[in-house]
């Protein structure tokens, strides 16, 4: 056909949206994190090893979304625990991923209230912020994934860039010795970098919405590796940029990092004004991933239609949003969405397990 | 416990917020739905106010009677009051029956009608013609010869220009010689010139622009389809495409949105695009209007079809992508280099054309941390004494352009340059030296408006133009992030958009590398084999 | 079925309306706030309008710890449309208040100017060392860190006179906080411009107590000279000493940042020859043998001899320059002597690295010396190896 209907992204565009879901807050705040947990220039390799942990939950998930060809988790939850357990869990992602969109939000508003727009009302930021990401969402998952292929290669470009310019102030002796107090920092470390990982729970959905599932676990490890790689080379930057005592006393080292150095003589002088730029587009693109997912889970829980739940989702962002009182409140919040995600990822097991148990035991019966 | 978890609880102004934020999209939806379908009416016929019958009402369908008298004053009760109708009522000789002429006064050659036309009807046409009233047809030495098949359609092409016959003892009246009213000669493409590449333009005539069409080339493919459209006034529209490359669905989609127009009267292509667009309330142009011959070819060939109509020069293609507004005829007739040079540029015109007054605002109004430092400094001081923030002064400037090269297209052509030099040297200069804008400013402006001039579509410049301004706004609320938010909402926007389901980025998203060999670089034609993926043409090897 | 929607539109417009003026919170023109690009420290003391504000009551209350001076850019009385500046006066203007916070101190600026300040665009903070005797780095440059505007990518140095001072120039259409930002561009042609110190780095080197060099600014007859370098204490972030010209170019040398600079000697006939350094490569090994730890030092440099008041000589025979390259050794090994001696006996302090070098190579040691490395250091052994190669003679030859 020519004109097509059906609402399916392909495996490249399952790539973009994995990574873009993920690539959020945590690209400007995750060398604090990781440096303060760690205490070593080994920071690197936490993430590494973190990014290497996470693989198998991915894998988990894919498998289990196969076994549901063309349906979400919320779809299928009912059918693995019955439906009011089902329904529980599903609403729990909701508020899940509408924490994680409220968070997204507001660590924007932050960054944003203090670099850029000091005295602005924080719902002058956030409402219109909101606005934009319901118009898309309410495109669908395609006009989405659309709208990350476009972002994806500026940020991806924009970034390198920056990176690269700020070697003139890499120093690789800040990133020696390496494992030098041994394992014990690394997997220290382990605790603040898997939560950086934050959102790869949307495989439960997005799988149903691929061209080819099958290719899901490539398409969704494909993801992880190119979230990986920005990184792990955001770590080693920042870290060899400003060192590790910087990184760890900085609120947001890698804008830190951007800021430490003028390329005088250059039309853009001062190159935090583009990672600002690229940095609010992978922002929005996060919160959208989220915001779609939470909204796509309430139509389908309750059978409803998808426009009218997003014009629901609106306010019910914006309250998640206002809730931390200040930065601490919400840097705690961040720490608590790590949290909730391990203990997401239990139940998840606990679900397979459950699944398992059905779908052998009738095989049994056979 | 209670107490920290109830501290969290959102206070009225939030609450307050959130109501506002949820009235907002809820109302703005209302409205986008209610305007689009208050003028979404007039493209379907089958809506509720529109279930008219297709055909005209029966009054004016009425047949030839086939007797001359009665036919004759029929005619003349219809249509007779016009003042420029000319009747010749005359015998033919060799016959000795009477017949009438009908023509409209200048819409005919004279020295044809008269030396060739009555002279043949009254002196020559003998009873060889007349013995077999049905074969009349194939006796008649014209070339455009038909028989009308009722009297209302005689008489609207006789009020068209055609001359009308009626002769006695016939029953029908006929058609002879096609309007010949005033045309002007083929000109030079006005608004898309080029330096290399055919001079050649289309014109008002629909029959001059399908043979400027065929005369592209010889094949047996190139296929041409004539439908009938305006509800008032009828006027003809020819879609022109490639039998064997284009899409049948899309050929088919088109041809079933072409017949659901409604409207009494297709002035103009334009007329034809909003009446037939996906989305008339977007500022983007989703079909491409050119009035080059070789672009409708080549679009053609692309397994895009082209929408002729009678009366204007302007060719539609359907279906268009963003990247076509930004191409240009010429990247193909000149080295593929330069021309992927160009075409970079272009790019890179359109975003400044876009987002240049946008940032020159944001920059100055809210984050002058992130200039250069000497650079602020030059601009601090190039804006000693400028009273009027960078919103009003920039509008001040980016307004009188605007009205400039308005006032260009329309002043006669020796007065439109020396109108532009007046206007933007010495209104610019005198704005500077009286303290009303920055020199800063004016270079900013400048840029802007010669960076909109390189868009080689002049409607897709205009689409520019507009959203400059909205971006300004946006710039003036909230700086560097709300011109980011702009962006955003354009890229929502125009990934939501799709001119006859082809999405309108295609190839950037959903992402067809196959098509970026010609997006923003021209590659080399020998890497060229293929069609453009989007358009899922039949054939779409270019080379064997 | 219109009016609704006209009501609706309307409430839209009215809105929109009611917004517009409440909007753009934070826009601020740039012509409408004082860019300021330096900041010089110094002891507490009331500036001399500050004192003539008090005498007539304008106090408000505060201890004179540290003064402050800004640099406020640009500044002009009136600029004259379509006359040439004739009389020109100075570009930048200084302005300057004690008290016991920086930040108040600035905000105290605020009732004394008709713009607001802004830091963005601060290119320098000078500390005077008599303020640093008394108060901790750390301390003084908390709020420059913490604050959003000024950027990391500030230089910091350090003033042997009052700060203030060097903030001042004589020439006319010279900024003094540019020409300091931009002094460290003379780095390709001398060593005795020290690896610039930005906030960043400065807040690293604090957090990690670890002591540190700044470059030392002195000035005299209104212009101002990079000299030198002060040490600032690890623990205490204090001054406590200073290097002199020819220590600082060691000490770059020694830690192989920069390759560029000159070493002069005399040769047999006492007179001078001047060495250019083209390449130069520095290697501190760190050697453990059970507590005692040394370190030694290979330093190569590649050059060429530029300059010889020498008559007799013959400067491009290879026997000549291996007995030149000698003589440069000696001269070497001895500025690197009088360096060492400074740092281990005198101040104490590793400013040069090899406490860091000890930590890439040996993590282990260096954890159990790591609090008390100061002292560790100035009880190890150093010993240097120091080749001088000279492989070129320049453009001129003589036989």
């Amino acid at each position: 056909m020519f004109i097509r209907t059906d609402d399916r992204i392909t495996t490249s565009q399952a790539i973009v949206f994995m990574t873009n879901t993920i690539l959020g807050a945590g690209i400007l705040t995750m060398p604090r994190n990781v440096t303060q947990a760690t205490k070593t220039p080994d920071a690197w390799v936490a993430v590494l090893l973190g990014g290497i942990i996470v693989i198998p939950v991915i894998l988990l998930m894919v498998k289990l979304s196969q076994q549901f060809p063309g349906q979400t988790i919320f779809q299928y939850a009912n059918r693995i625990v019955g439906r009011l357990p089902g329904k529980a869990f599903c609403l729990l992602l909701v508020c899940y991923f509408l924490i994680i969109a409220g968070f997204e939000i507001r660590s924007l508003a932050e960054v944003t209230l203090f670099f850029l727009l000091e005295g602005t009302p924080i719902w002058a930021v956030v409402l219109p912020f909101i606005w934009v990401g319901a118009y898309l969402v309410s495109g669908g998952i395609n006009a989405i994934a659309r709208v990350y292929q476009i972002v994806f290669p500026i940020s991806m470009f924009v970034l390198l860039i920056s990176f690269a310019v700020s070697s003139r102030v890499f120093d690789i002796d800040n990133l020696r010795p390496v494992l030098g107090d041994g394992f014990i920092p690394v997997l220290a470390g382990l605790r603040a970098t898997i939560p950086v990982f934050v959102g790869y729970e949307v495989i439960l959905t997005l799988v149903a919405f691929m061209e080819n599932p099958r290719q899901a676990a490539k398409a969704m490890i494909g993801g992880l590796a190119i979230l990986l790689a920005v990184y792990l080379i955001t770590v080693i930057f920042v870290v060899g940029g400003i060192s590790i005592d910087s990184a760890m006393t900085s609120t947001w080292p890698t804008l830190d990092l951007i800021r430490s150095f003028e390329i005088s003589g250059f039309f853009v002088e001062r190159l935090e004004f583009p990672l600002m730029v690229i940095w609010l587009m992978q922002m929005f693109c996060s919160f959208c991933s989220f915001f779609f997912q939470s909204s796509l889970g309430v139509a389908q829980i309750f059978n409803l239609s998808y426009q009218p739940v997003i014009f629901a989702m609106v306010p019910i962002i914006l309250l998640s949003t206002m809730v931390p009182k200040s930065l601490q409140d919400l840097l705690l919040l961040g720490d608590m969405i790590g949290m909730m995600n391990i203990s997401l990822f239990l139940l998840l097991v606990l679900l397979t397990v459950v699944w398992l148990i059905r779908t052998k035991g009738m095989k049994q019966h056979v | 416990m209670l107490s920290s978890v109830i501290s969290y609880f959102p206070t009225w102004d939030v609450w307050l917020q959130a109501a506002i934020a949820c009235l907002v999209p809820i109302v703005a939806s209302f409205v986008y739905k209610k305007t689009y379908s208050l003028a979404g009416k007039g493209r379907n016929p089958n809506t509720a106010e529109n279930k008219k019958d297709p055909d005209p009402p029966a009054p004016n369908n009425s047949p030839f009677s086939g007797d001359y008298a009665t036919d004759l004053a029929t005619i003349r009760e219809r249509i007779g009051g016009n003042s420029d109708l000319c009747s010749r009522e005359f015998r033919m000789a060799k016959l000795n029956v009477r017949a009438t002429l009908f023509f409209v006064t200048g819409m005919q050659n004279d020295r044809v009608l008269d030396l060739q036309l009555m002279e043949f009807l009254m002196f020559e046409a003998g009873a060889d013609v007349y013995a077999e009233p049905e074969r009349l047809h194939d006796q008649l030495p014209f070339n455009n010869l038909f028989e009308a098949p009722s009297l209302d359609s005689f008489n609207r092409s006789v009020l068209f220009g055609y001359t009308g016959l009626l002769i006695e003892g016939q029953p029908s009246g006929l058609l002879i010689e096609c309007p010949d009213g005033a045309n002007r000669a083929v000109q030079e493409p006005l608004s898309e010139g080029l330096l290399r590449g055919p001079r050649l333009s289309f014109t008002e005539m629909l029959s001059v622009n399908t043979s400027m069409l065929r005369r592209q080339g010889l094949s047996e493919q190139l296929e041409i389809k004539t439908f009938q459209v305006g509800t008032r006034l009828q006027k003809d529209l020819a879609l022109a495409y490639i039998k064997d490359i284009v899409n049948p669905d899309l050929l088919e989609e088109v041809k079933a949105r072409i017949q659901k127009m409604d409207f009494d009267f297709i002035a103009e292509s334009g007329y034809i695009e909003e009446l037939i667009e996906d989305n008339y309330l977007s500022p983007f142009q989703q079909l491409q209007n050119t009035e080059r011959p070789d672009r409708v070819i080549a679009a053609m060939l692309e397994g895009r079809i082209a929408i002729l109509l009678d009366g204007t020069p302007f060719v539609l293609i359907a279906p268009a992508t963003f990247s076509m507004l930004l191409q240009s005829p010429e990247d193909y007739y000149e080295r593929w280099l330069p021309s992927s040079l160009l075409r970079m540029l272009r790019f890179a015109a359109a975003f400044m054309a876009l987002m240049a007054p946008s940032l020159y605002i944001s920059f100055i109004s809210f984050h002058p941390g992130l200039i250069p430092t000497e650079l602020a400094l030059s601009i601090i001081e190039a804006r000693q004494g400028v009273p009027f923030p960078s919103l009003i002064e920039v509008l001040i400037l980016e307004v009188s352009i605007e009205i400039l090269r308005e006032a260009g297209i329309r002043l006669p052509k020796p007065v439109g340059p020396a109108m532009g030099i007046v206007g933007g040297l010495i209104i610019g200069d005198a704005a500077v030296q009286a303290g009303l804008v920055s020199p800063f400013l004016v270079i900013v402006v400048a840029v802007t408006a010669i960076s909109s001039f390189s868009i080689p579509s002049y409607s897709a410049g205009i689409t520019l133009r507009l959203l400059r301004f909205v971006g300004m706004i946006f710039a003036a609320f909230l700086g560097m992030f709300g011109t980011i938010l702009f962006f955003l909402l354009l890229c929502s926007h125009l990934t939501k958009l799709k001119s006859f389901g082809v999405p309108y980025l295609t190839p950037v998203s959903p992402f067809r590398p196959r098509d970026w060999k010609d997006l923003f670089f021209r590659a080399p034609r020998a890497l060229m084999k293929r069609r453009p993926a989007m358009m899922k043409t039949q054939d779409d090897k270019r080379k064997s | 079925m219109s009016s609704p929607r006209k009501l609706v539109l309307l409430t839209l417009f009215l809105s929109a309306i009611l917004v517009m003026p409440t909007g753009c919170w934070s826009s601020k023109e740039i012509e409408d706030v004082a860019l300021f690009t330096g900041i010089a420290l110094d002891k507490g003391q009331p500036a001399p309008i500050e004192k003539e504000f008090e005498s007539k009551g304008a106090t408000y209350s505060k201890r004179n710890k540290v003064m402050a001076t800004l640099q406020l850019v640009p500044f002009k009385s009136q600029k004259k449309q379509g006359k040439k500046q004739n009389d020109q006066k100075s570009t930048f203007l200084n302005i300057s208040g004690s008290g016991d916070s920086i930040l108040e101190i600035l905000r105290q600026f605020s009732i004394r100017l008709d713009r607001p300040l802004m830091g963005h665009h601060l290119k320098v903070i000078i500390i005077s060392v008599d303020l640093l005797r008394k108060q901790s780095i750390e301390q003084l440059t908390d709020f420059l860190l913490r604050d959003n505007e000024i950027r990391p990518s500030t230089l910091v140095y350090v003033s042997q006179g009052p700060a203030r001072e060097t903030l001042m120039s004589k020439k006319l259409n010279e900024v003094p906080s540019f020409h300091l930002s931009k002094a460290v561009r003379n780095r390709s042609r001398t060593s005795k411009v020290l690896k610039p110190i930005t906030l960043s780095r400065l807040d690293s080197l604090t957090h990690s107590k670890k002591s540190f060099v700044l470059q030392t600014l002195v000035t005299g007859g209104g212009e101002l000279e990079l000299s030198g370098a002060s040490i600032i204490n690890g623990s205490t972030g204090q001054w406590i000493g200073s290097l002199n010209q020819e220590n600082t170019e060691c000490l770059a040398w020694l830690s192989g940042d920069r390759n560029a600079g000159v070493i002069k000697t005399d040769d047999w006939n006492g007179e001078t020859i001047t060495y250019e350094i083209k390449s130069l490569r520095s290697k501190i090994t760190p050697q453990v043998k059970g507590d005692q730890i040394s370190f030694q030092v290979e330093i190569h440099t590649l050059g060429r001899l530029i300059e010889t008041w020498d008559e007799q000589s013959h400067p491009t025979t290879n026997d000549y320059a291996n007995a030149l390259d000698k003589r440069l050794e000696d001269k070497l090994a001895a500025m690197m002597e009088e360096l060492m001696v400074k740092l281990q006996s005198k101040y104490k302090s590793d400013v040069a690295g090899f406490g860091r070098r000890l930590a890439i190579e040996n993590p282990a040691a260096w954890k159990k010396v790591k609090e008390d490395w100061d002292n560790v250091f100035s009880r190890s052994e150093i010993t240097f190896a120091i080749k001088v190669r000279i492989n070129d003679f320049g453009s001129f030859t003589e036989d």
